[in-house]
């Protein structure tokens, strides 16, 4: 099985247990299931590494610096056919030399391409998603963010959603 | 992302998550996991590697597909190697700077005393 915190720091592991240690179990889990194999599924991509078109507004980093405890709540739409010249990176967590030089290491696009050209999935949504995943607060998030992209997403006809924090 | 999930879900379209923190994922109640032993900054795999980070979401996406029970966790044979640099932000986030400079914020963080 893996070890989730295997990469997190001492600090940053000392909170995520203290979270999962304090914060309840959330009642009822949602299931909508999947309604037709992978083969014949419309995939959208949702990463949380503040992805945004270069041509785009940029998710608001110096809004974290002046005010550590906030994150950027809310969304970007990357297109089906976004390259790695195209997007730039918003999360000051993560290491974005990787993502930069490859976006596939964060939201594989391309891959995604291939598998459907391979016909191992149905096909890829027209529009793919980016949060900032360092967000304390996520009542905006849950509450207007959420909401907006799953609207999104059921008027592409999407089957399946993959969800990629970071 | 699990909450956005579960939002997404109740929306009636069906999500994973594809997760290099499994435990996390599973306690906020994501309707699927799919854990990878990968760090966060590349949960596809290193940059160039084509057809590794196509490996792993093929994986990924088979794996979402059988899962039958909301909030079942199911983690993909890929492990990084223990040998292969972990990459890391250039510099601390402004939590970690602000941390730094007033150490006592780290309880309030560690308890979710969020201002």
């Amino acid at each position: 099985m893996i070890d989730g915190f295997r990469f997190l720091d001492l600090a940053s592991r000392g909170v995520m247990r203290a979270w999962l240690e304090r914060e309840p179990a959330p009642g009822g889990t949602p299931w909508s299931p999947i309604r037709r194999p992978l083969a014949e599924c419309r995939v959208a991509l949702i990463s949380s590494a503040g992805l945004s078109l270069s041509s785009d507004t940029p998710f608001d980093q110096e809004g974290e610096r002046q005010n550590p405890w906030w994150g950027d709540p809310t969304h970007r739409v990357i297109p089906r056919a976004a390259t790695t010249g195209d997007v730039r990176i918003g999360h000051q967590h993560i290491d974005p030399r990787p993502g930069s030089e490859d976006l596939d290491c964060l939201m594989p696009l391309r891959r995604l391409d291939e598998l459907v050209a391979e016909g191992v999935v149905g096909c890829s949504a027209p529009r793919h998603y980016s949060v900032m995943g360092y967000i304390l607060k996520p009542a905006v998030l849950v509450e207007e963010t959420a909401p907006k992209i799953a609207e999104a997403l059921a008027e592409d006809a999407v089957d399946l959603a993959l969800l990629v924090p970071v | 992302m699990g909450l956005a999930a579960r939002v997404i879900e109740e929306a009636g379209v069906s999500t994973a998550l594809h997760s290099w923190i499994p435990e996390l994922s599973v306690a906020v109640g994501s309707p699927r996991v799919v854990g990878i032993g990968y760090p966060g900054s590349v949960p596809f795999g290193a940059p160039g590697d084509a057809e590794g980070q196509r490996a792993v979401l093929r994986a990924s996406l088979e794996a979402a597909a059988g899962l039958r029970v909301p909030g079942e966790r199911v983690d993909l044979p890929f492990e990084w190697p223990e040998t292969a640099r972990v990459p890391k932000p250039r510099r601390p986030p402004p939590i970690a700077r602000a941390i730094m400079k007033r150490p006592w914020l780290y309880a309030k963080l560690r308890a979710g005393d969020i201002p």
